[in-house]
């Protein structure tokens, strides 16, 4: 691991703690392993918040989480006294109960933390460029996902918005699919609603939303042989450098094509006309 | 063929986004992946240049791309409630184009994120 003017001596000047409901293969990574309760994420980290201002918190709270007023005064001690905290949090913490309220409550105590020593927290991605299509959301509507334009201007609310919920109610008419294949991994209700629906695919393999889907268009798989930028999980734009030549169109190049061939119809307000909310920056 | 190197190429398999893979390639494959892990290795050597699936397909028979965008946009275009979904692996470019293409539906925009 590197090692820097700081933290001389690498991986020995690190101290990683992995929180869990059950042991993984990656606590052998982990100095410290901390095995929570299932469900107890909300009040363990709620605990914390309280501890770190030095609150009164019953025993009785602590013995629900799993664990011990020691292990969490140790942890606390150690958080306190790290010159720059992280905190790495995946969907174990976002999809299990209290799902938003669990994210929310961690950041703020990343930023809490930031009373005693630099803190912040980071969402572990999934696949490929999910960090990109934040950021990008981000800067065109100003929020990150789960946005509605039916009003004309965007508005944010997971639960409501988000696309599990979505299909799962079967409030949307047609899919249009880029970049994912939701068929292999949501819940079965979603996926019966995408074959209910006129769903169109863009991937660069056929894949098992393609085989559901009314419209499937092959494009060139990004980073081999599509150009364009990836953000790293840290919110730094990369340059992507395709070794090869696809015989097939990048997937900008589709959308902005369905973009004009939809540009060329009357708009969907009463009288056609069309306001631009979402002026891009290039 | 000739073999080429592409240094501090960016791989995208998986959310980390490693920026210094070192990739030696010819005109349809890449042959070895440096500095990759297991995963971004096997995602870049799995890819070729060959056409293995057809251009386009409209209810499960081949079409043309021409073909294939004006079903979508028809498709979008009648709807009263189309979501745009995914954006994970695919550029930023194209991550713009899918807002405002949600933005002209008056659509709902959603990515894996919410998963
Ligand atoms: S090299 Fe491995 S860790 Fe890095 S982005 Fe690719 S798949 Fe992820």
């Amino acid at each position: 691991m590197q090692k820097s003017k700081f933290l001389p001596r690498g991986r020995k000047d690190r101290t990683m703690v992995l929180v869990d409901i059950r042991e993984t293969k990656s606590a052998k990574a982990a100095d410290i392993f901390l095995q929570v309760r299932p469900g107890k994420d909300f009040e363990l980290i709620t605990i914390l918040r309280a501890l770190i201002k030095d609150r009164q918190v019953s025993d009785q709270a602590i013995a629900e989480t799993g664990l011990t007023r020691e292990v969490i005064d140790d942890l606390i001690r150690r958080m306190k006294g790290a010159k720059f905290g992280c905190v790495f949090f995946g969907m174990g913490l976002s999809m299990t109960r209290g799902k938003h309220m669990n994210s929310a409550a961690l950041l703020t105590l990343a930023a809490e933390m930031n009373a005693f020593t630099k803190f912040v927290a980071m969402p572990m991605r999934g696949h490929g460029n999910v960090t990109g299509a934040d950021v990008i959301m981000r800067w065109q509507t100003g929020y990150p996902f789960g946005i509605s334009f039916s009003r004309g201007y965007p508005r944010y609310n997971p639960g409501e918005f988000s696309t599990v919920d979505v299909l799962v109610r079967g409030d949307c008419d047609a899919a249009f699919i880029i970049g994912a294949d939701p068929g292999a991994t949501m819940p079965q209700p979603a996926i019966d609603h995408l074959k209910r629906i006129p769903t169109i695919v863009l991937d660069p393999h056929v894949t098992h939303t393609s085989k559901l889907s009314r419209v499937h268009i092959t494009t060139a798989p990004q980073g081999i042989a599509a150009p364009g930028t990836a953000y790293r999980m840290d919110e730094l734009p990369m340059p992507l450098k395709p070794a090869l030549k696809s015989p097939y169109p990048s997937d900008e190049e589709v959308v902005r094509r369905i973009n004009e061939a939809i540009a060329k119809k009357p708009f969907w307000l009463p009288d056609g006309s069309q306001p631009q909310m979402l002026n891009a920056q290039v | 063929m000739e073999l080429q190197v592409i240094n501090n190429a960016t791989c995208t398999f998986c959310g980390c986004v490693c920026d210094d893979i070192q990739l030696h390639h010819d005109d349809v494959r890449i042959h070895k992946a440096n500095k990759a892990c297991v995963l971004g290795t096997a995602w870049f050597l799995n890819h070729t240049a060959e056409k293995k699936y057809p251009d386009a397909l409209i209810d499960g028979r081949e079409a043309t791309l021409d073909e294939a965008i004006e079903a979508a946009a028809n498709f979008l275009y009648e709807a009263d409630m189309p979501l745009v979904y995914g954006m994970s692996n695919t550029t930023c470019e194209a991550q713009k184009e899918c807002v405002a293409l949600a933005d002209q539906l008056g659509g709902l925009l959603d990515s894996h994120t919410s998963l």
